[in-house]
């Protein structure tokens, strides 16, 4: 009797202990583990070097975790992470934009990080970018990826009040016979044409953020602005991509370009106090340009779920590179906006000049629709802005319509980025 | 900087590769070995171990890929229905399944964002015609010249096989690059001839001249080799009888070369243009802004199904491109008598 019930109180003892007593912490794998990351930035301004260091760095504290980083501009590497998980191989880690959100969720490719992140240590705007359907999808990295104006002071004194003091800034410094430009851009992406739709008035949705709406007045009169840019007023080169633009202004044959914060270090070490910065100034007969913030993030691939080891290592590796100090280091050799809410009340941010321009010219933005049909409202508009360029008699209103159709095309039931 | 460690992985993946196949091909030509030649002492023993490799691994690599790319033509695989369809492409999931939809859509829909397939057709039409006009006159014209007696014409060779030698991936990254507006040679050369600058790679008649310049000067070589190989194996006789008769250079051209380079340049004309029709590397790479004025019928089948992650009907157009050129084969064949010698 005395035993059975010493049997009883120990072993109610170690069920009640069970219960109230914190679960063991999930122990940091010991084997060997190999993650594969794929991040969107590139050699050029030194980002990829630091996601690389990061990696590195990571690896020293963790001797048997080994993380392979590899580039993929942004579109490619949509296309291949959905390519690779279709044929199982995947990487396991992103780190890209927080449009990708859409596809990615709409195919089912990567999983929610509800569980695996504490949403409370970054900003709230960065954290709802990559919210959909009240489940989180990315781990935010930095924030913004807005577009500003950018000048060299040598060239253009001072931040154009609006648009017409732009241009006739643009216009003093542009010499095409020689090469020099007032004002470069990429001249190939929908993204640099949605700010100046906005400034216009206009948006890329309707009110119920799934029905194109690009045959408007306002898109009309931002292509028309843009297309005025080069022909009418011809302060811009007759071809720009991404890297022409930026090329032509870090070598200085362009007074100004517009192009996004991911780019602030970069041209803060190429020009040092020469540099200026600040938001797209107002337009004559509209508002303050509205270019799309977002953000980098990582997303993490839907197979990670099953893998108990590789899910540990990247969610203690993610919560590291975000904390405050790595957070910092971030803005000390990148000069983005972090997303820490530590970090981002650290002196060196709210000390640094540029990135508190930075700060205030995000202001202006729109958080960027992270849904699916934003895939297709982008490659419409992608196209139509190529379509612009490409001729001095392109009609903007004519292209207005037919970024309209393509989109509505897509995201019919049975299109690209329609219902299933 | 080079990096070591990931070159050693990456053969590391393939060497574990190659000697699984290694293994299975020793397995599998034991296992014929001991069927056909201990056991059923076939007459074709040798033959058929030769050749069962190679025949296997056509089947799984062209073979069976054509099957499960057919079956998915009859589904909706796209974004919304990311599902691998699974063996041979047959899925179990009746939602995804559509049967000939996407063929009607093919030619029905827009295939990009504002062209449909029967531009994308005309587009092609026009981008092979062109090719394979320059490619056969400067490869005629190359190879007879080379023909003759002439100093220095080891040299000449090796320069105008040159193109046809370097990897198309290089050659066709710096062609590219020369075309840009600002800092490509090809702007600064027309620069020296006081000719304005061209928009080669946004103005659509411009991108499509950049396209078939490089498409031109990477296929002539072949052409010009083919040629050159049908020139030297014609007769001297039939020039020097048609001599004595008293006929022109250009009576002995049309009379005697084109006639007996015939068998040689109809083939070539037929590879040419399927590599034409069917080469996605040059419009992909010159390209460059994705103009749709410049996709032909391949590059914009690429377009749909990897940028677009519209599989089910990139598998109806890949079927429906297959029909095209089948259909030109047989009757190209049947109208040239290719298949019929000179001298019938």
């Amino acid at each position: 009797m005395k035993r059975s019930l010493t049997s009883a109180a120990l072993l109610t003892t170690v069920a009640l202990a069970a219960g109230v007593m914190p679960a063991a912490a999930q122990d940091f794998p010991t084997g060997d583990v190999a993650i594969t990351l794929w991040t969107k930035e590139g050699e050029a301004d030194g980002s990829f070097q630091y996601v690389q260091k990061l990696a590195t760095d990571y690896s020293a504290v963790h001797p048997n975790v080994t993380i392979t980083v590899v580039n993929k501009a942004v579109e490619v590497l949509r296309e291949d992470f959905l390519t690779s998980s279709l044929a199982g191989n995947a990487p396991e880690l992103l780190w890209t934009v927080a449009d990708h959100v859409g596809p990615f969720t709409a195919s089912n490719t990567i999983m929610p990080l509800n569980d695996v992140v504490d949403s409370a240590a970054y900003l709230p705007n960065s954290i709802a970018a990559v919210t959909a359907a009240d489940q989180l999808w990315g781990v935010p990295i930095s924030y913004g990826n807005h577009l500003m104006l950018f000048w060299n002071k040598d060239m253009v004194p001072e931040w154009p009040a609006d648009s017409a003091a732009l241009i006739e800034a643009a216009k003093a410094n542009t010499d095409a016979a020689a090469g020099d430009y007032g004002l470069v851009f990429n001249q190939t992406e929908s993204f640099w044409l949605v700010p100046f739709l906005g400034g216009f008035g206009g948006s890329v949705f309707a009110e119920d953020g799934i029905t194109p709406s690009l045959n408007t007045e306002a898109m009309v009169n931002a292509l028309t602005f843009l297309h005025s840019l080069k022909y009418a007023e011809g302060v811009t080169p007759a071809e720009a991509d991404y890297d022409v633009a930026d090329g032509l202004f870090k070598s200085g044959k362009a007074a100004m370009i517009i192009n996004g914060d991911w780019t602030v270090g970069a041209y803060a070490d190429a020009f040092g106090d020469k540099l200026g910065l600040g938001p797209l100034p107002p337009l004559v007969g509209g508002d303050f340009p509205q270019p799309y913030t977002a953000g980098s993030f990582y997303m993490v691939s839907k197979a990670v779920a099953d893998d108990a080891d590789k899910l540990a290592v990247i969610k203690d590796f993610m919560a590291w590179s975000t904390a405050k100090d790595q957070q910092v280091a971030m803005v000390e050799t990148l000069r983005r906006l972090p997303t820490n809410n530590e970090a981002i009340a650290d002196p060196i941010v709210t000390g640094d000049p540029f990135l508190a321009v930075s700060a205030e010219a995000v202001v202006h933005g729109i958080p960027q629709p992270t849904n699916l049909e934003m895939r297709c409202i982008f490659d419409s508009m992608t196209a139509g802005v190529r379509n612009l360029f490409a001729s001095a008699d392109a009609d903007p209103a004519a292209i207005a319509a037919t970024m309209q159709a393509g989109a509505e095309a897509g995201v019919a039931p049975g299109g690209e980025c329609g219902p299933a | 900087m080079f990096d070591w460690n990931q070159a050693a992985t990456a053969l590391k993946d393939v060497g574990w590769t190659l000697a699984v196949i290694v293994a299975l091909s020793a397995m599998l030509e034991v296992v014929l070995w001991v069927v056909l030649v201990k056991w059923r002492k076939a007459r074709l023993a040798l033959p058929i171990m030769l050749l069962a490799p190679a025949v296997i691994g056509l089947l799984v690599l062209y073979v069976y890929p054509l099957i499960w790319e057919l079956n998915v033509s009859f589904t909706k695989m796209g974004i919304r229905n990311f599902v691998n369809p699974g063996i041979l492409g047959l899925t179990s999931d009746p939602q995804i399944f559509v049967g000939l939809q996407n063929y009607i859509n093919v030619f029905t829909q827009p295939v990009l964002k504002q062209t449909g397939f029967w531009q994308l057709f005309a587009q092609t039409i026009i981008w092979t015609m062109v090719n394979v006009f320059f490619h056969v006159v400067f490869g005629v014209l190359l190879a007879v010249m080379l023909n003759r007696r002439l100093r220095g014409r080891t040299v000449y060779r090796a320069l105008l096989i040159l193109p046809w030698a370097i990897p198309a991936f290089a050659s066709l990254q710096i062609w590219r690059t020369e075309f840009n507006y600002q800092y490509g040679a090809v702007n600064q050369v027309l620069g020296l001839f006081g000719v304005t600058p061209v928009q080669w790679l946004s103005d659509p008649i411009a991108n499509f001249a950049a396209m078939s310049i490089t498409n031109i000067w990477l296929g002539v070589p072949f052409m010009m080799v083919i040629t050159l190989g049908g020139l030297q194996s014609i007769s001297s006789d039939y020039y020097e009888a048609a001599e004595l008769d008293g006929a022109s250079t250009y009576q002995s051209f049309r009379s005697i070369t084109i006639p007996l380079l015939k068998p040689v340049l109809v083939p070539a004309v037929l590879l040419g243009t399927f590599l034409t029709f069917n080469n996605i590397l040059v419009p992909f790479f010159i390209n460059v802004n994705e103009l749709e004025t410049s996709d032909i019928l391949v590059t914009a089948l690429y377009r749909a199904a990897f940028q677009f992650s519209r599989y089910g009907f990139a598998a109806a157009f890949a079927f429906v491109i297959f029909a095209i050129l089948m259909v030109f084969t047989i009757f190209y064949v049947r109208k040239t008598n290719a298949l019929k010698g000179a001298y019938e």
